[in-house]
């Protein structure tokens, strides 16, 4: 099967880069808004939107090396990292002096952490290994961090008597250290692929696949008569609305169900079209693909604008009680994170479909980056060892056992068995090359699971972050 | 017969021991755990919720296979010491061939092995002894140092390091297993229970899980308890004066707050939680004359205690709710939270012989306070706490904590500690021309490896390089010396 050649989209380029220009000076002028409003140039809101906005400057400029094939931009990307990474820093300080602890205690807190050491961990991927455009795929994570944090809860709070232990910081400290180490074998096993020549076709499926997947479980809140369920917020307390323990209070925003849905039919169809190119076994169906990619990218910003502005304003009724309610962002992290993310991965798709050429010149050859995988794996495995040890140690204290088979622990586990694996099949059975890179990005998927997954789809003792 | 026994039990012994197995057991152990956090267990959910989550067809399901409490289940403890087994059975598969790798260090490579070896190189030398100095010399700069290994002519050189690293993933798996020895050490013969306590008594009854209790050898007694709170009113500090009583007499005494218990004979105490028992203790009170006549007086009253006012009237606390709730007419107990107190008092007048049901707060359509005699206002009130503390008893823990150091030894050992061997051979090829063969091998990290290997040829061959010169200085004074001799 001939590979088909995609043509340049010149005129589509210069909408993607004057879209993303466009997003970056709103996010600008809020930040403005912002200092105005607070009167406080140095407020750790302001430095955390000022690190917002510098990774997304580098996130648009690997993107814009993406379109335009210009080398340079990936220098200056570096450098938009490098000062994003300063204002995270003065964040994570600032935090850190008006909590009087580490900033370890909540979600929002740990993101903040973690954002950090992914910056941190991508600047010395960069030098030492040499891999210059691994900002490219861990930028856009930190972005999604980053936003995450805008909507969380993000007062001091003072710490509850089971978090007042120094094993808290080890632990916690521990674990972002590991999941970034993580995230970067991810980035790395994925560049693999592209060195190893994996056809673009096949990332076309698992972006796809992916995407269609998001789709799917934001479509688990489609109301029956085109609704969208999200949970209310009362935003006196800033906080989810409960009615019981436990259980969350719904609002139905109308229609938002029926966009999601079309939606999800636009991103559904690359997929098909990629099955169809097989079946028939015409090419004629992948350049479709391609072109469906792209209008799939502008209904999924379409989905995501209309989701913020319907969340931002408006009451909206509920079937579970009486009256209207508000809702908000915060109550909806994991929908936005997932309409984020699905944009992210199919604009990196792009990247790839137009750059391919530039992308293998530029990074190391393929078996650099499969060693470079399992020695960045080697890192991460102990260090998710002692995370476990320590956290471990720290619940014997606090709560009298070592092990109880919390859902979070139990995941924990499972994502160390999952790297222990890659290890065993590695070293015992020589496995290199793909199947190790497959394996490395299944283990950082359990990771994200056990990081995100589990606070908010299976509570327990856990109950923290 | 035997035979066959033999035969199978072989085979038995092999799958055990494969690779094979150990990853399909823990893709079980991977699949049920994770069944474990999706589906509601029962120890930890009320029985309702899970009525209320599954079909009844479907939880008589899950119960029977015991998927609702899959990490007590037999079939799982069953997996887990199967995997235990496993590894026991891998390393000991394994071991045998590594212990003689580890014993007998290969000190004197011949032809074959030499033809094969993937990082080697060939140092052309003058003279064989003179060579094998200038490779010691060279180990010894790069601070790898050698042994001279005799062989029938001559001698070569061996220098190795960090041979441990070989027994490194046996250090590891063992460590697994102790870990795996402490959990079931404590599954077997630990327990955990709860002990409420008020300050001022003891108590040597643990509450355990399944609702039986445990009788201590000793007993724990609360001399005080107190909570701290935050401006928003989140707890910040929860205390315990606890004090142990061995045979009656005081053994111990410790401050316990969360996250650092009290620990005697093996037991543990932990502060886990701090509440308020909702009963009263003390009430004070100011009685003014409801007619203006007479002093105010200060009382204080515990639960159906009388306290004389005058020698006419008494009052009497009858009641106190911590948290009310009016409801047809009646008074009713919310909860056990201090959140909305109201106390019910009766004043008996002896002249008037009459009682009046006093409520602070006053209570409409239930308080008479009206035509009480006095009028009360509410100064302090004193509810009882108690301190909730988390007993157990795990023996096996040290053995957890033991695995865990040795596996962070065996992680270092297996990523960063690489067992590294250089030979250096002398090989004439009988024609007078000597060359010397460095070889060398590395259990990991080949890269940096092979990187170091280049720097120990670049080495040797410096220090063969002054000899060179040396050798060609004296031929050169030695042809001056002929000349000079030859001038003469």
């Amino acid at each position: 099967m001939a590979r088909a050649k995609v043509e340049q989209h010149p005129a589509t380029g210069a909408a993607l880069v004057v879209g993303v220009g466009l997003s970056i000076a709103f996010l600008l002028f809020i930040a403005f808004l912002n200092v105005v409003k607070s009167g406080n140039l140095l407020s750790e809101a302001n430095l955390l939107y000022a690190a917002l906005v510098f990774y997304a400057g580098a996130g648009a400029l690997y993107l814009g090396f993406g379109v335009t094939g210009t080398e340079s931009y990936i220098k200056f990307a570096s450098l938009a990292t490098w000062a994003g990474l300063i204002a995270n820093s003065g964040a994570v300080a600032h935090r850190w002096y008006e909590a009087g602890h580490p900033p370890f205690a909540s979600l929002y807190e740990m993101l903040l952490s973690f954002v950090w050491t992914l910056a941190a961990l991508t600047l010395i991927a960069e030098k030492k290994y040499g891999v210059k455009v691994i900002g490219t795929v861990t930028m856009p994570v930190a972005i999604v961090g980053v936003i995450l944090m805008q909507l969380l809860r993000s007062e001091v709070r003072p710490l509850v008597p089971a978090l007042q232990s120094t094993w808290l910081h080890v632990h916690v400290t521990l674990a972002m250290l590991a999941y970034a180490a993580c995230a970067l074998s991810f980035a790395l096993a994925m560049m693999f692929l592209i060195q190893d020549k994996v056809k673009t076709e096949l990332f076309l499926m698992a972006t796809s696949i992916f995407t269609v997947g998001t789709y799917a479980a934001i479509l688990t809140r489609f109301e029956r008569w085109g609704g969208f369920n999200v949970v209310a917020w009362d935003a006196e307390n800033k906080s989810e609305v409960f009615l019981s323990r436990g259980v969350r209070l719904f609002v139905t925003i109308p229609d938002l169900g029926w966009l999601m849905l079309l939606v999800f039919c636009a991103v559904a169809a690359p997929l098909v079209l990629f099955l169809l190119a097989r079946v028939r076994k015409d090419d004629g169906f992948l350049n479709l693909a391609n072109r469906a990619v792209f209008i799939s990218i502008l209904l999924q910003t379409l989905a995501l604008a209309f989701f913020l502005l319907r969340t931002r304003d408006g009451r909206y009724p509920s079937l579970d009680a009486d009256g209207l309610y508000a809702t908000n962002l915060a109550a909806s992290p994991f929908i936005l994170s997932a309409l984020v993310g699905g944009i992210f991965a199919n604009l990196l798709y792009l990247l790839l479909l137009w750059r391919r050429d530039d992308l293998e010149r530029l990074l190391p050859d393929a078996d650099a980056l499969d060693r470079i995988t399992y020695k960045t794996i080697c890192i991460a495995f102990p260090l998710l060892t002692l995370m476990i040890a320590a956290g471990a140690f720290w619940a014997n204290r606090a709560w009298g056992s070592y092990w109880n088979w919390d859902p979070k622990e139990t995941w924990a586990a499972i994502t160390w068995l999952v790297y222990a694996g890659y290890l065993h099949m590695r070293i015992t059975r020589g496995w290199r090359g793909r199947r190790a890179a497959y394996f490395a990005i299944l283990g950082f998927a359990v990771v994200m699971f056990t990081f995100f997954g589990v606070t908010y789809l299976l509570p327990g003792l856990h109950a923290y972050a | 017969m035997d035979l066959s026994f033999r035969k199978s039990s072989r085979k038995i012994w092999q799958t055990l021991s494969s690779i094979k197995t150990g990853v399909i057991l823990i893709i079980l152990c991977v699949i049920f755990s994770a069944a474990g956090t999706v589906i509601l267990q029962r120890p930890m959910t009320d029985p309702e919720d899970m009525q209320r989550a599954y079909s009844p067809a479907m939880l008589r399901f899950l119960d029977a296979t015991g998927l609702t409490d899959v990490f007590h289940a037999r079939w799982f403890v069953a997996l887990l010491i199967l995997v235990s087994f496993s590894i026991v059975a891998a390393s000991v598969e394994r071991f045998p061939n590594s212990w003689r790798y580890f014993a007998r260090p290969y000190k004197s490579p011949d032809e074959t092995f030499r033809r094969a070896l993937t990082t080697q190189s060939h140092i052309a030398v003058e003279d064989e002894e003179k060579g094998l100095g200038a490779a010691e010399r060279a180990l010894q700069k790069l601070g790898l140092g050698s042994e001279r290994i005799v062989r029938t002519n001559s001698f070569s050189l061996f220098s190795e390091r960090n041979r441990i690293s070989e027994m490194a993933v046996y250090i590891v798996h063992a460590s697994l297993l102790l870990i795996f020895l402490g959990g079931i050490v404590d599954a077997l013969y630990g327990w955990r229970g709860f002990l409420m306590l008020t300050p001022g008594t003891a108590s040597n009854q643990v509450e355990m899980n399944n609702g039986s209790s445990k009788a201590l050898k000793f007993a724990i007694r609360c001399d005080d308890a107190g909570e701290e709170t935050y401006a928003d009113g989140s707890p910040k500090k929860w205390w315990s004066k606890l004090a142990v009583m061995d045979d009656g007499r005081e053994v111990s005494k410790k401050e316990i707050v969360v996250n650092d218990p009290l620990t005697y004979q093996g037991v543990r105490f932990y502060q886990a939680t701090f509440g308020r028992t909702g009963k009263l203790v003390s009430l004070a009170l100011t009685a003014t004359p409801a007619n203006g006549k007479g002093p105010a007086q200060d009382i204080s009253l515990g639960l159906n205690q009388i306290a004389a006012l005058d020698p006419d009237t008494k009052v009497q606390l009858a009641e106190f709710i911590p948290d009310y709730v009016v409801q047809d007419g009646r008074v009713y107990a919310r909860s056990n939270d201090v959140v909305n107190p109201a106390v019910h008092m009766i004043v008996t007048s002896v002249k008037n012989n009459s009682a009046v049901n006093v409520w602070l707060p006053e209570i409409p359509g239930i308080a008479e306070n009206a035509t009480s005699p006095y009028v009360f206002e509410a100064k302090d009130l004193k509810t009882g706490i108690f301190t909730g503390l988390q007993v157990s008893h795990e023996p096996g823990q040290w053995s957890v904590w033991g695995g865990v150091i040795l596996m962070a030894l065996g992680l270092t050992l297996v990523f960063y500690v690489t067992h590294v061997r250089i030979w250096v051979v002398p090989v004439s090829d009988g024609h007078g021309h000597s060359t010397l063969w460095v070889g060398g091998s590395a259990n990991r990290n080949r890269d940096a490896f092979e990187i170091r290997f280049r720097q120990i040829v670049a080495e040797i061959e410096k220090e063969l390089k002054p000899a060179a010169a040396a050798a060609m200085e004296r031929q050169a004074r030695a042809v001056a010396g002929t000349a000079s001799i030859a001038g003469r």
